[in-house]
């Protein structure tokens, strides 16, 4: 196999795919990736055994040459040296070349790499979609779902179907929940064309939906979403996104999310999201992440207290209907739902000390937050 | 702060003491306080002085000690009592000072600094507690005195139990007249491997130790490096204070298990007891914790393996059904598959049980009031009165166990 490929191209493709490359998986084959020069230009794919990644480089790109492949194979080359390599190498041209014996030279301008590869007839197969159900997102909207819901997964392996996030598919609209059981966010978004569609027990792992924010975060325009048994594609025109899923079955989170409540709190995010991150200050230093709140006429006051620091309060201005209401939880868990909105102004429910709560942004209704408290006594 | 006054009172052979107490006929013969021979526990808990004349130390097996004195007294250890009696040590000292620590089972400390003006002057008040223990409980007592806990605690160690008084008063300024020409291993904290090491350096005395830079010592061992340079100086600045107050790092149990445990089925029973045993005290102690830790050792005490090895939950707690599954999946996980002869369960990372984070798919009401409900029933009928299903098969320990503290019987 031989062929000629620019630099960036190959930088952004080795980039790309190592994304799915680990050092610590159990199978060889797979610290590698594998490289295949066909007649359309070169295909790369990294794999682990939660995710593939697959990079295809045209051969041109924008009617610019960016491949020219003269003997048509395949090579598995260890991850992690190729891509420290491919990014070192000082031309912006680079020369492939790979012998019977899967000996590779890498050649741009004056330097000379020859690597010992691995047999490519050993590299598994890309996973094999069976029933599928497709529809199509745009970039951004992919991304605030995974920013929006991601964050609130558990990391606890003893809850394992909790460490994913949920899509569920009905009526035109995709729902993605994350929750660790402390707190929950749920995104939901109409997808358009997809009323035939129907899923609900989709779970993917949290740390592929990390990798896929990363993996699209430069891309613009849409990706088809590809769902399956076991499996989940992303993909668009160069690049394919295949994850495994979690299997089992999701709790029923819809009980639990009060859609009411008798105290209301409408307030600027960003006033609230510094004076939470202010107050988490001294409950940072003390023994439990702890502030309390309490929520009165126009105001909502924020206290932190720990023995060993001391203490904490300030006032931010609110509209508050309802009655006046303590309430203690973990600042961090309103921090990343805070942080995650997109919302000038914030609406939070409260029902009671000891009940859940909710934020939602003022204007609209399509993302919402639900945090448990902290129960003092 | 002025100049402390720092008892430590240690018991005489203590539980050789009480056994002889408790029964007069047995005074003039050489006794010793030893577990079962036939179980793993058959070594000697505690030697008479009478039998230590003949050689017998603590901790050799009962065997090696019938070896050197063949008409050994041999007594089955009886906790319960021996606890009871540790206890009214501690009230009668409270009669002196409202300041007293029970630093082990036979060892308290006592601040006595305020008590001056009652009861005479220092070695006045020694003698005055040593008669009190004497008169109430018929027991010896030595006590190592001084201006802080460690030198009282080396006081007593290196002088109080070798003199005929069983009183020494070592004030800290003393340290480096009397002290000092100690071999360094005398040093309250310094073990063997410890005083292997210091050798190694050219320190032999306490009182080399007590010159040595205290700059190297921090760099190689940090805080305990300066901790031991501060002991051979004779400094501790540590108050007198009741354990109670306290806030314990970890909550947890060990267990040496009858016989070899085989199988899964075995060690998940013995497992879950001893889930259940570490949630009850930390409830007891109102503490729960986020880190659990197992560990486990093998039949084969010659080619010892086994491992300890730690978890951490996502949510603090002391339900038993909660840290199971963490407990069995850190075994399940490290387990070699050879037969185990002990296991242990801990409980760390604590923190008041106050706060509770509740949780969308956890009722943790319910459960404390499960959890309320058989502690009161444990508590008033013993831990043997409520049982889990499981602990009916013939892995169990419980009942075992109930008849025991430490290890050795109750009674």
């Amino acid at each position: 196999m031989k062929f000629q490929v620019s630099k960036s191209a190959l930088v952004e493709a080795v980039s790309q795919v190592s994304k799915a490359v680990s050092s610590k998986t159990t199978i060889p084959i797979l610290t590698g990736i594998q490289v295949i020069a066909h007649d359309q230009g070169l295909c790369f794919t990294g794999s682990n055994s939660d995710l593939t990644i697959q990079v295809n480089v045209p051969n041109q790109k924008e009617e610019q040459q960016q491949v020219t492949v003269e003997e048509m194979g395949n090579i598995v080359l260890p991850g992690r040296i190729l891509g420290d390599i491919v990014r070192k190498l000082p031309g912006d041209q680079v020369t492939w070349e790979t012998t019977e014996k899967f000996q590779t030279v890498i050649q741009s301008e004056q330097a000379r790499f020859e690597l010992i590869g691995l047999d490519p007839d050993e590299y598994p197969r890309l996973p094999h979609l069976t029933n599928r159900s497709s529809f199509t997102l745009h970039t951004d909207t992919l991304r605030t779902i995974i920013r929006q819901t991601q964050f609130a997964v558990s990391h606890d392996e003893a809850k394992m179907i909790l460490t994913g996030v949920l899509w569920q598919l009905k009526q035109g609209k995709l729902t993605s929940i994350g929750t660790d059981g402390h707190r929950l966010a749920r995104k939901q978004v109409d997808i358009e064309g997809s009323e035939d569609l129907f899923f609900e027990h989709v779970i993917i792992p949290g740390k592929s939906m990390a990798e896929l924010a990363k993996t699209f975060n430069d891309s613009d325009g849409y990706v088809d979403i590809v769902v399956a048994d076991n499996q989940l594609l992303v993909q668009n025109e160069h690049l394919e996104f295949y994850t495994r899923l979690i299997e089992g079955k999701y709790p029923n989170t819809d009980d639990f999310i009060p859609e009411d409540g008798q105290i209301e709190v409408i307030c600027s995010t960003r006033d609230l999201l510094q004076s939470v991150d202010r107050a988490s200050l001294i409950s940072r230093g003390g023994r439990d992440h702890v502030i309390k709140w309490t929520i009165k006429d126009g105001i909502v006051e924020i206290s932190s207290i720990s023995q060993e620091i001391g203490k904490v309060t300030e006032q931010v201005k609110a509209q508050v209907s309802g009655e006046e209401l303590s309430i203690s939880f973990n600042p961090r868990y309103m921090m990343e739902a805070l942080r995650s909105l997109d919302c000038e102004e914030v609406r939070l429910l409260f029902k009671g000390t000891m009940a859940p709560f909710t934020l939602r942004p003022k204007e609209y209704q399509d993302t919402l937050h639900l945090i448990l408290p902290i129960r003092t006594h | 702060m002025g100049s402390r006054i720092i008892f430590l009172v240690d018991m005489q052979s203590f539980y050789a003491s009480i056994e002889k107490a408790d029964h007069p006929e047995w005074k003039a013969i050489p006794l010793v306080v030893s577990g079962d021979p036939k179980r793993r526990s058959g070594v000697i808990l505690a030697a008479c002085p009478l039998a230590k004349a003949y050689g017998v130390r603590n901790a050799e097996t009962l065997w090696q000690a019938q070896q050197k004195y063949s008409q050994l007294k041999v007594v089955r250890p009886r906790m319960q009592r021996y606890l009871e009696v540790s206890l009214q040590l501690t009230q009668i000292m409270e009669r002196f000072t409202d300041l007293v620590e029970p630093y082990s089972i036979d060892e308290q400390f006592m601040d006595l600094t305020g008590s001056q003006q009652l009861f005479g002057s220092t070695i006045q008040m020694a003698q005055t507690i040593q008669q009190t223990i004497h008169e109430k409980l018929n027991l010896p007592a030595r006590i190592g005195i001084s201006d802080n806990k460690v030198v009282a605690k080396m006081a007593c160690d290196h002088f109080a139990k070798k003199n005929e008084t069983g009183i020494f008063h070592l004030p800290s300024d003393q340290v480096p007249e009397i002290l000092w020409p100690q071999p360094i291993e005398s040093l309250f904290g310094v073990g063997r491997r410890m005083a292997n090491h210091f050798r190694r350096m050219g320190i032999r005395t306490i009182g080399e130790l007590a010159q040595f830079p205290v700059d190297q010592l921090k760099k190689r061992w940090g805080i305990h490096g300066q901790v031991l340079w501060m002991s051979a100086n004779g400094y501790d600045h540590s108050p007198v204070t009741r354990n109670s107050f306290q806030k314990p790092k970890s909550i947890g149990h060990q267990l040496t298990l009858p016989r070899d445990y085989y199988t899964e089925k075995e060690i998940q029973v013995v497992l879950l007891e001893l889930c259940e045993e570490v949630c009850r005290r930390a409830r007891r102690q109102h503490y729960h914790g986020k880190k659990v830790t197992v560990g486990c050792r093998s039949a084969d005490f010659d080619h010892p393996h086994g491992f300890s090895r730690q978890i951490q939950m996502s949510t603090y707690s002391h339900h038993a059904p909660t840290l199971f599954p963490y407990a069995w999946k850190l075994f399940e996980t490290f387990w070699d598959g050879k037969p185990i002869r002990s296991l242990s369960v801990s409980l760390s990372s604590l923190a008041p049980d106050d706060l509770v984070q509740l949780d969308l798919f956890t009722d943790h009401l319910q459960h404390q009031r499960l959890d309320q409900a058989m502690d009161i029933i444990h508590d008033r009928y013993g831990a043997t009165a409520l049982l889990r299903a499981s602990s009916l098969l013939p892995a169990s320990q419980v009942k075992e166990r109930a008849k025991k503290i430490g290890g050795h019987y109750r009674s």
